[in-house]
């Protein structure tokens, strides 16, 4: 159960049975051109004595759009950098597209939009046209100018230079050096992260649009509500290895969360902390809202505690909620970025 | 290859397109130039048979190397560097060598347009005259001796952040500019400062080009100064580099 301190602790809160798998789930191989989009074996990677990446394994079809769901240290960039090339594994095998990571960016074939922390990840001072004609030509077969800067809305930001951007409209100028060189496959490492609602949404249309004509998308992100909505997979890392597995429906269906409501008198956390089944407490005044693993179990053992509770409602939890089961985090960071 | 070419294409563009890059490197040398033109002394015979004035235009065409390539490097690039551009372009097709390749090849090509200015002025104003084949030979040699400068602009762009690289070029600039004795002949500085000078490849960068047009050909303690900087730095800038790639940083 969550502790009062709101720490993180491992994932083995959560009961086996309700955990769709550990490891690998059967996905879609070679859907489209044979080989996976992406093949991640085993892979350990540590940062001195920490251990980012722990034989994880992962893999992914083309034409999938996958996210990479997890909290702040999970995992998620360095399991990016891995599958660029910018990262040896300690230990296990990467393959993408058939080949070394190295190899398919080399090829032209893959497009990144990395994190970069307070930096645009533009060169500074130089108008957005120019720094997109160049990435251009650093590929063999790139996507025609036009269609680049079609496909990630940024017709209005051509004349501008690289230092006079918002954090969204750089994000929007990264996402179009990501697709310049027309990639089979992109990574994209918290793109939505200095945006707001409404560029959120437009960016996702985007990059859906994108993602529909075959290519595959793997993002890594910590809004629940947009690796549900986006992703055809919903692959959850915590400590570096992967704690579920799967569409973002069934990975609800599959932990079955549910949230207990009801109004009481003098709410005691640590009591209701203690509930059978129950993951996560929010008190309110004197409205609780309990996230539970087994709401049959949860309401038997209110009763027997002798707690006084009025108006209960039982609902299915959204993903932000199963997450949290999943991952024993209190609360899903909504800023920040992983390193 | 083209990929490489419209990188370098890109990187010279942008040092040519700020106003503030080519005021301080194409006005410190030209302006100093003439200012020290002005001095008395300017028809006196210095270190051997070169006349003051013929030594200040090579001293000066080694000091606008030094600014051209020193800030070609420097806190552009450290500031470049934290924007994560850098990294960006290492998702890209070309390979990871390029960068810092590209970034020396870009200091090297607009070092020269600096060198043939100052060689202008010297022709125009400093009563210069020498035979079309020393023009270009000058021209030639302090232009590939200009490669530590280069190779040091990038040096720091890579060693220190944004804030610092602008207060360590300066210093740079002044303490390589002054004690290479290129505002003042070597030979006229107390004898620990002439030892000191030694050390420094912008003294040697200036007393090459002098032994050339006293018909010297290349000193060899020159050429070996010259070559060891280049080296060294060089190693250091692909050390760093190496780290960083290992931590998956660059």
């Amino acid at each position: 159960m969550i502790g009062p301190s709101g720490t993180c602790r491992n994932a083995t809160v959560v009961p086996s049975e309700a955990r769709p798998s550990t490891s690998v789930s059967p996905v879609r191989t070679g859907a489209v051109g044979g080989d996976p989009a992406l093949r991640f074996d085993d892979v350990v990677r540590r940062y001195g004595k920490h251990v980012a990446v722990d034989h994880l394994s992962l893999q992914v079809a083309r034409g999938e759009t996958i996210a990479l769901l997890g909290p702040n240290g999970a995992g998620k960039s360095t399991t990016i950098s891995l599958l660029l090339g910018l990262l040896r594994p300690h230990g296990g095998t990467v393959e993408v597209l058939g080949t070394s990571p190295r190899q398919a960016v080399t090829d032209g074939r893959v497009g990144a939009m990395l994190q970069t922390g307070s930096g645009s990840g533009l060169p500074p001072g130089v108008r957005v046209a120019n720094a997109l004609q160049l990435v251009r030509r650093l590929y063999r077969r790139p996507a025609s100018f036009e269609l680049t800067v079609e496909r990630a809305g940024i017709g209005d930001l051509l004349g501008r230079s690289t230092h006079r951007l918002s954090g969204g409209q750089a994000q929007r100028v990264r996402f179009a050096v990501a697709i310049a060189g027309d990639p089979e496959l992109v990574f994209l490492d918290e793109p939505t992260a200095a945006m707001d609602v409404e560029s959120r949404r437009s960016f996702w249309r985007m990059m859906r649009q994108f993602g529909e004509e075959g290519r595959t998308i793997v993002f890594a992100t910590h809004h629940m509500h947009e690796a549900d909505q986006i992703a055809d997979r919903v692959v959850v890392i915590n400590r570096g290895q992967v704690v579920a597995n799967g569409p973002g429906a069934t990975l609800k269906a599959a932990v079955a969360i549910r949230q207990l409501r009801f109004v009481t008198g003098y709410p005691d956390e640590r009591v209701l902390d203690n509930l059978e089944g129950v993951t996560d407490v929010v008190v309110r005044g004197t409205g609780v809202a309990l996230n539970s693993l087994d709401a049959d179990a949860t309401i038997r053992a209110l009763v027997h505690s002798g707690i006084a509770f009025s108006d209960l409602e039982v609902a299915g939890a959204g993903l932000e909620d199963a997450f949290v089961a999943l991952t024993g985090c209190d609360r899903a960071p909504d800023r920040g970025q992983t390193p | 290859m083209s990929g490489l070419t419209a990188f370098a294409r890109f990187e010279v563009a942008r040092l040519l397109g700020s106003w503030k890059f080519l005021a301080i490197t194409v006005g410190f040398p030209v302006i100093f130039y003439m200012l020290f033109l002005r001095n008395e002394s300017a028809g006196k015979i210095v270190d051997g048979a070169v006349p003051w004035r013929v030594y200040l235009m090579v001293s000066m065409c080694s000091f606008g190397a030094l600014v051209a390539a020193l800030n070609a490097g420097g806190s552009r690039l450290s500031t470049e560097r934290a924007s994560g551009w850098a990294r960006q372009l290492r998702v890209t097709p070309i390979p990871a060598w390029s960068y810092v390749a590209t970034k020396v090849a870009a200091s090297m090509l607009v070092v020269l347009p600096v060198v043939v200015l100052v060689e202008l002025v010297g022709m125009a104003f400093g009563g210069v005259h020498l035979s079309l084949i020393s023009w270009f030979e000058l021209t030639g040699l302090l232009w590939v001796t200009a490669l530590p400068f280069a190779i040091l602009g990038i040096f720091v762009g890579f060693m220190v952040n944004a804030e610092t690289a602008y207060p360590v070029v300066t210093a740079l600039m002044f303490v390589l500019g002054y004690f290479g004795g290129l505002f003042n002949p070597v030979s006229h500085m107390p004898h620990a400062l002439q030892t000191a000078a030694r050390v420094l490849p912008s003294f040697h960068q200036t007393s090459i080009g002098l032994a050339l047009l006293d018909g010297k050909g290349l000193g060899i303690e020159d050429t070996l100064v010259l070559a060891a900087y280049a080296v060294v730095l060089g190693v250091a800038i692909v050390w760093k580099h190496r780290v960083e790639e290992s931590r998956g940083l660059a």
